[in-house]
């Protein structure tokens, strides 16, 4: 195994993408960011979104919708899941009141937990490419952490984020999720639990191999950790986990995009192809996401209902429609997918770029 | 023991049940509360979905049923949350219940219209 096929990019980029930045914003928040008014961090965030947010919406559809083969293989995810996801947004727009705040409870509860499969998924990838085996016992250990960590999160969002039992969500007041008062105690015995057992995994590998375990492996458990327990407190840094958690998925899906683009097509392999292959998805995606949570929502502006609550249902229609699409095409299973996240970016810029779309047809 | 159990839920569902008592004499479509058309477009939704499933049989694969079948159970997920999602509020207990419940939806589509494993029957 060379330095570089642990990392997608390298050690500086992966680190920083995959949580270092994030635990490092968190930091400087609670010791520099003092004021209750988090208005100048909310209108920062809102900016970062059209650069990364949204595209990260965007990259999604695109990788489902970009060819034909996708379609036909998943069509109740193309065309049967947006038609019930319309149904839902006709409801919540005809009914605001009495349809939309439970619409919008789904997404902010789902939201989450999808954060919580990201973060699984990206310690699976961090965890082979290590040579760490994650079997059935090290998943549950890691799956009771994380998942425990997102109950938490959960509950300390409500009590920073809802007052008088609502939380303010594009201007809508959505009803805080009512849980007993002892659930956050029960979570977190629960992620504790899971972090302890997890560790032990860790630990009984290194004595194993002799070696101690890259800490990107557990980068992304950490950082989920900050982002749903400590950081969940901290009004100011929760508005900008979004961007993380997209900047973490955009890092992942340009990989693949480069991957199906230049060593599938064939084409020429450099540095130079790659930054084209870059811009030319990430601008594709910017405009997407522009489409997607400021277009879409202006389509519909005729509606009589405030445009902030027309934005608001759509984003979250958009976002359960993401939930959706990236289970379906980023399963470690699928062999095109499990090697296409092996490999390492630099890969891509030699010409002796090995094909692992194709493994079985090496081996044979 | 059945006849606790058999209390618990009627006294789960008391409520839906006075709501039902209120919409008794609502025959008429158009006297409908908005969160029973709500209901209604959601029964509908899943008839829809039964239907595509019965008329693509033999057309489609498995994967694609069972996808139809999770796109049922969404609808019927949904439509039960916008009855209980906020009974929390009035039983702290049941508000985990809700929760679980609605990771239990999300973990179950999180396998949506992903390759299955064949199953035993298949071999």
């Amino acid at each position: 195994m060379t330095t570089n096929s642990l990392y997608f990019v390298n050690w500086w980029t992966d680190t920083l993408i995959i949580g270092g930045l994030s635990i490092v914003t968190w930091v400087a928040l609670l010791a520099f960011h003092h004021s209750a008014d988090a208005q100048p961090i909310f209108w920062f965030a809102l900016v970062l979104s059209l650069v990364v947010n949204y595209p990260h919406f965007s990259a999604t559809v695109y990788r489902l919708y970009q060819s034909p083969d996708n379609i036909r293989q998943f069509p109740v995810t193309a065309w049967g899941l947006p038609l019930i996801l319309f149904g839902a947004v006709a409801a919540s727009l005809w009914q605001p009141g009495a349809i939309a705040p439970y619409f919008l409870m789904l997404f902010l509860l789902w939201s989450p937990y999808h954060y919580s499969g990201q973060t699984i998924g990206l310690t699976m990838v961090y965890a082979r490419r290590a040579g760490f085996p994650i079997g059935r016992r090290e998943r549950m250990a890691l799956s009771a952490f994380v998942f425990s960590a997102f109950v938490c999160g959960v509950i300390r969002f409500q009590q920073t984020g809802s007052s008088g039992g609502f939380t303010d969500f594009y201007g809508m007041s959505v009803p805080a999720f009512p849980l007993p008062d002892w659930t956050e105690a029960a979570a977190q015995a629960v992620m504790w639990t899971g972090a302890l057992v997890f560790v032990g995994f860790a630990f009984v590998w290194c004595f194993g191999e002799k070696r101690l375990m890259p800490p990107i492996v557990l980068l992304p458990a950490l950082t989920h950790f900050v982002w749903f327990v400590p950081g969940a407190s901290l009004k100011s840094f929760w508005i900008v986990v979004p961007f993380f958690h997209s900047l973490q998925y955009l890092l992942i899906a340009l990989v693949m995009q480069l991957k199906v683009r230049i060593d599938v097509v064939r084409g020429e392999h450099s540095w130079r192809r790659i930054g084209a292959e870059a811009r030319r998805w990430g601008s594709r995606n910017i405009l997407g996401g522009i489409l997607l949570f400021i277009g879409l929502p202006a389509a519909f502006s005729w509606l009589p209902l405030p445009l902030m609550t027309i934005a608001g249902i759509l984003a979250a229609a958009v976002n359960i429609h993401h939930f959706f699409v990236d289970g379906v095409i980023w399963k470690l299973r699928d062999t095109a997918t499990s090697s296409a996240l092996m490999m390492n970016i630099a890969e891509l810029a030699g010409p002796g770029a090995v094909d692992l779309t194709r493994p079985k047809v090496v081996e044979a | 023991m059945r006849n606790t159990v058999a209390g618990i839920v009627l006294a789960m569902f008391a409520g839906s049940a006075r709501a039902a008592d209120v919409a008794a004499g609502a025959c008429d479509p158009v006297l409908a509360t908005p969160r029973e058309a709500f209901l209604a477009a959601g029964i509908a939704a899943m008839i829809a979905c039964g239907v595509t499933s019965f008329f693509l049989a033999g057309r489609v694969s498995e994967r694609t049923h069972v996808a139809l079948a999770m796109l049922v159970v969404l609808v019927g997920g949904f439509c039960l949350f916008t009855l209980f999602g906020l009974v929390g509020r009035e039983i702290p207990v049941a508000g985990s219940l809700v929760l679980l419940g609605v990771i239990g939806l999300f973990k179950l589509m999180n396998q949506f219209e992903i390759r299955r494993k064949p199953s035993r029957s298949d071999k």
